[in-house]
């Protein structure tokens, strides 16, 4: 019980380090925001608008635009890390390897659902996409998110030190993620109402199990990698 | 210097690549002259016994790989034998599993020409194939680019301990993606026993071929490493 307690309180310590860096320099978080926003703006050239069809591309945009933004924020997440060494440092002290990759992957996590607090309803508003369900959109996104934060994290604690680790990043997470994409833009279609044959609790339940297990298997991973 | 020994040995590298060389002129034999020309798809369903024989050898491979990855991590990435025996492995699979995939990628639309009337088609088992294979293009990126040494060769089977439980997510999903029907049409309907013989010949033909390549490569990656560690000795000897 008492490992438990100090577990959380390392958890809270990071998360609150990381917060209050994030506040004070908006590294990871500007770019983030700001290259979302310029995808939707692209996405508004990019289809020929067509009102009727909005229910069919929607979810798309939605999905494209959070898969990328996301991984503008993995490429960020651990830089302040590297610079100087802090992440040996913060291996030496006596905290636990599961409270830092919890707190590090929480971190893209909140970055990662600001970023779609911005966005989302911009994508709404521009292409003025009907949402029915609106609570299932938010499940979808919370889910879908949690996923690609486990990912990313576990890769970008990874790669670290890698050479091209921009590149590397995507071409090594995309095809892991493409589950999350697939449920994220049929529950986000079933949410603004487009017709499919399939029920929402599926896909949500899908979505959990992913992050359930790929919560367990990254978070042993990170302790197996981090040693080596 | 024990190490020399180990250079240049063969192993059972020739033997299996013999018995490969027989079990696919026996497979094509039987592809070509016992199993009948199907009914309603004519020659091009022949086809079918070398792009399914090599679909189920790439997914042998690539969990062979998975687990390749996994018992490395387990060891905590040693430089020992085994370790660096697993790894090798690890590559070699790999690669194996990535030229596979690419002969089902590209029988397969020809398959898919004739039976279906379209070169491509989001089909639960053509799509799990296409995204398996870029997963594993993937591994061969990230290992071109990390290098060889301990912080590669690590990263790299995280990744192929990650990509197990993603095959079956990916499974999962690629079957209800293309909507309500997770029912596959079976490609075959291999209902004459001359076909089932030639399916099952071509199967093992692909597997022997497959198993002697891992293998060569595997030894092939292992001497490459010796060498390098004897130039550097070497090299070390030099500037002393």
């Amino acid at each position: 019980m008492h490992e438990l307690t100090s577990i959380l309180r390392q958890f809270a310590v990071i998360i609150r380090k990381d917060l209050t860096m994030e506040f004070r320099t908006r590294d990871i978080l500007y770019p983030m925001a700001l290259f979302s926003l310029l995808l939707v703006v692209v996405f508004s050239f990019a289809f020929l608008s067509d009102p009727t069809r909005v229910r069919d591309y929607g979810p798309g945009i939605i999905w494209v635009t959070v898969l990328f933004a996301s991984t503008v924020g993995q490429n960020r997440l651990f830089d302040r890390e590297r610079e100087n060494g802090c992440l040996w440092a913060m291996l030496l002290t006596p905290a636990s390897r599961g409270a830092i990759f919890a707190a590090k992957a929480a971190g893209h996590f909140m970055f990662t659902l600001f970023m779609e607090v911005l966005t989302v309803p911009l994508i709404i508003l521009f292409f003025d996409l009907p949402v029915p369900h609106p609570a299932t959109l938010v499940a979808s996104l919370v889910l879908g998110t949690m996923g690609l934060s486990l990912i990313g994290t576990l890769f970008s604690a990874m790669l670290m030190n890698a050479r091209m680790k921009e590149v590397l990043l995507p071409l090594v997470t995309f095809p892991i993620l493409m589950p999350v994409i697939i449920a994220g833009v049929k529950v986000t279609a079933l949410a603004v109402g487009a017709q499919v044959a399939e029920d929402a609790s599926m896909w949500l339940k899908f979505l959990l199990g992913f992050d359930m297990i790929f919560g367990v298997v990254t978070l042993l991973l990170f302790d197996r990698m981090i040693r080596s | 210097m024990k190490s020399d020994k180990a250079i240049g040995k063969f192993g059972p590298g020739p033997l299996l690549a013999i018995l490969a060389t027989a079990a696919v002129l026996i497979a094509l034999y039987a592809v070509f002259f016992i199993a009948p020309v199907e009914a309603t798809m004519g020659i091009v369903q022949k086809i079918f016994y070398f792009h399914v024989g090599c679909a189920i050898n790439m997914m042998v491979f690539f969990s062979l790989c998975g687990i390749c990855g996994l018992i490395y991590l387990i060891m905590g990435g040693s430089r020992g034998r085994v370790a660096s025996f697993v790894d090798a492995l690890g590559v070699a699979t790999a690669e194996v599993g990535v030229t596979l995939g690419a002969v089902v990628l590209v029988t397969g639309p020809i398959w898919a020409r004739k039976a279906w009337g379209t070169w491509w088609t989001w089909e639960p088992r053509l799509t799990l194939a296409l995204l398996v294979f870029l997963l594993f293009l993937a591994y061969l990126a990230l290992r071109a680019f990390t290098g060889s040494e301990r912080f590669g060769r690590s990263v790299a089977a995280g990744l192929a301990v990650v990509g197990l439980p993603a095959l079956y997510f990916i499974h999962f999903a690629v079957q209800r993606w293309g909507g309500a029907h997770p029912q596959v049409v079976y490609k075959g309907g291999l209902t004459v026993p001359g076909m089932k013989l030639a399916f099952f010949l071509s199967v093992l033909a692909v597997m022997l071929v497959s198993a002697t390549l891992a293998l060569i490569r595997t030894q092939q990656e292992l001497q490459a490493r010796l060498v390098d560690d004897m130039f550097l000795k070497l090299d070390a000897e030099e500037w002393k």
